[in-house]
């Protein structure tokens, strides 16, 4: 009776349940070595490898002993968001004008600014050492900044003048109409409308200065973002404090993103009812 | 100061608006050749013509979103040629309306309050006082995206009138409303016009929405006006070949001036003679010309009737429009004939299509156009 029922089910549903498994064994492949990186962080092992021997927060210990990575971490945290921001301000700025004028060098313009991406990041960090030392500003935090802006604001810009592009041009015209002038138009209208571009340009631009390492790696010092440091403890010997930073990393991002859930999502869903 | 000045004097007699020898090209592409334009204070002015005409050209011109190449514009006597759109007092209604959508009605409607140092409360009163005369006061909380299409536009047009504007510039408003909606809103409009006693100038293709409001109609064609005039008078006696053909269903003949004694015209077309009573102009024998009648003038001729001008055509086609049928009928020369009548034939008259009919219509129901215009083909 429980057998028939079963390949019943089976005829019914089998592309639906293997898709479902499909979906799951997928999923496992994306999240075992996150799984694994977080277990081992609060393991005695020495060696992520089986078998398991013990609960332990050494590794933690550890991490705020040396104080290497975590000062890396302190570092792409600062580093991080100003350059985001930066390459935001600009690429809004950038995304403005080539959306709206038309003027000689229009085309070479947006070239230009769109050129860093398409360079490979090793000629880019090789070049940007070069003229950083000549003009003393290498071998700082700030000159990571500088590199990760020139490099962010043509995603950042892509992104903005999406969504700028959207914008009926009748839009503008209403609030000339209504007494407002450019500057104003800009800061009520425009900005406005284009806040959502702007705020995935941000994300954007700061997930790729976090992760972003080859250019970080020629321009930095002393004072390295986390990319370079982990990079650094790596060749140099074998540290499972790797895996307790991995794990402060992780959670982070999960918390800004169930943060961003629970507080910002529901606050627009609120505006909107009401 | 729009108020001040508006109050002072009576309204109906002076100009608002004179626009004289307007041109304006993009490129290439003429968009206006030349125009000329008068509204008077408290006028609802409706500038109608095909898409393409330069009608939205004029309107931006006169808002100040784009430049006259040529011609001088004057506001209430005051030249605002070079005056920028944000200083200018004109307001313009989109077609789409523009609506702020990350904002709600309420910060739409004060946008142009709130743009230099401003009393909030003066801000709020005005709002509201407006919201009501829209009929929005109970809507002033909602975000842009819940509104329908005709609460969108009376949002837009108490965002214009908050800002008590001069001269109300509208480009077909009601074009993305429904049929029914457009009804409502077109007396909405008219009523609102009478209150405020402020001048509208209308843009449309429509010309039922230019008849039904406007005080006065004027019709563009290729950025140039064809004819301006009360809208019985666009509508009984065009003056152009365009603006006949544009204006609903006319009958237009060709033909030479035969005879021009005793107060009528006696023309020679291809179908046969037309006599015109009552027409004014001197007209010299054997000028050719252009004659207009329009099709609910015609209609079948009984037996022993004369005095009429008739014309003898075979029924192609008909079309029954709901109040009135439309028959399309075609002369033994190849003229096209257009009768609109109120009542559709009784059956079994000789009506069938293919049959030949003999219509007539009255010698005053003429209309002579002006001597074939030069830029038709």
């Amino acid at each position: 009776m429980t057998e028939g029922r079963l390949s019943l089910y089976l005829r019914e549903n089998g592309y639906r349940l293997a898709g479902r498994v499909y979906l799951f064994l997928g999923f496992i492949f994306l999240l075992l070595p996150i799984t694994f990186l977080i277990l081992f962080s609060f393991q005695r092992n020495v060696y992520s490898s089986l078998p398991l021997q013990g609960w332990s927060l050494q590794w933690y210990d550890k991490l705020v002993e040396d104080g290497v990575l975590f000062d890396a971490l302190l570092n792409s945290l600062y580093v991080s968001p100003i350059a985001a921001t930066a390459a935001s301000v600009i690429g809004f700025l950038a995304a403005y004008a080539l959306n709206r004028f038309v003027f000689p060098g229009r085309i070479l313009t947006a070239t230009i600014l769109i050129l860093p991406i398409l360079i490979p990041p090793l000629i880019l960090g090789v070049s940007l050492l070069g003229l950083l030392s000549r003009l003393g500003l290498h071998g700082q935090l700030y000159s990571i900044i500088i590199a990760h802006t020139l490099l962010l604001t043509a995603p950042a810009m892509a992104i903005i003048q999406l969504r700028l592009a959207q914008m009926p041009p009748t839009l503008e015209e209403a609030a000339w109409d209504l007494g407002a002038n450019e500057l104003q138009t800009v800061w009520r209208v425009v900005l406005p409308w284009a806040l959502p571009g702007i705020a995935g340009g941000w994300l954007l631009a700061f997930t790729f200065s976090f992760d972003e390492f080859i250019i970080a790696w020629f321009v930095s010092g002393f004072d390295q973002t986390l990319p370079v440091t982990v990079y650094n403890v790596m060749i140099a010997s074998h540290d499972p404090s790797l895996n307790a930073i991995g794990t402060i990393v992780f959670g982070l991002l999960l918390l800004t993103l169930l943060g961003a859930e629970l507080l910002i999502i529901p606050l627009f869903m609120r505006r909107r009812r009401a | 100061m729009a108020n001040e000045s508006a109050s002072a004097v009576a309204g109906g007699t002076v100009a608002d608006l004179e626009a004289r020898g307007i041109a304006k090209r993009f490129g290439s592409v003429v968009a206006i050749e030349r125009v000329d334009l008068d509204v008077r204070r408290g006028e609802f002015v409706a500038i109608m013509g095909p898409s393409g005409c330069g009608k939205t050209t004029l309107l931006r011109i006169i808002a100040g979103l784009e430049r006259a190449d040529a011609g001088t514009l004057l506001l209430r006597g005051e030249d605002i040629g070079d005056v920028p759109v944000h200083r200018r007092s004109t307001r313009l209604i989109w077609q789409d309306y523009s609506l702020f959508p990350f904002l709600n009605v309420r910060k739409n409607i004060e946008f142009g309050l709130t743009l230099r140092r401003h009393d909030k409360k003066a801000v709020r009163t005005k709002v509201e006082a407006v919201a009501e005369l829209v009929h929005l006061d109970h809507l002033l909380s909602r975000r842009i995206g819940q509104l329908s299409g005709g609460e969108k536009q009376r949002v837009a047009i108490a965002r214009a009138l908050v800002t008590e504007p001069e001269i109300l510039l509208l480009d077909e408003p009601l074009s993305s409303l429904d049929a029914h909606l457009r009804i409502k809103v077109q007396s909405e409009l008219t009523v609102l016009q009478r209150e405020l006693g402020i001048s509208f100038i209308y843009v449309t293709h429509n010309q039922s929405e230019a008849f039904a409001m406007a005080d006065r109609v004027v019709v563009m064609n290729k950025g140039v006006v064809e004819q301006t005039g009360r809208p019985a008078e666009i509508y009984n006696r065009p003056e152009t070949h365009f603006v006949a053909e544009f204006v609903g269903a006319n009958n237009i003949f060709e033909g030479r001036v035969s005879d021009t004694a005793a107060g009528t015209v006696v023309v020679d077309c291809s179908h046969g003679t037309v006599q015109i009573a009552g027409h004014g102009n001197r007209i010299d024998r054997g000028a050719a010309i252009e004659l207009v009648v329009q099709a609910d003038k015609l209609r079948r001729r009984l037996d022993g009737e004369d005095g009429l001008n008739t014309i003898r055509a075979v029924l192609k086609g008909r079309e029954f429009t709901g109040s009135q049928v439309i028959y399309y009928l075609e002369t033994a020369q190849g003229v096209e004939v257009k009768m609109v009548l109120q009542e559709p034939f009784t059956e079994g008259e000789g009506t069938e299509i293919n049959s030949e009919l003999e219509l007539c219509w009255a010698p005053e129901d003429t209309v002579i156009l002006g001597h074939r215009d030069a830029r038709q083909p």
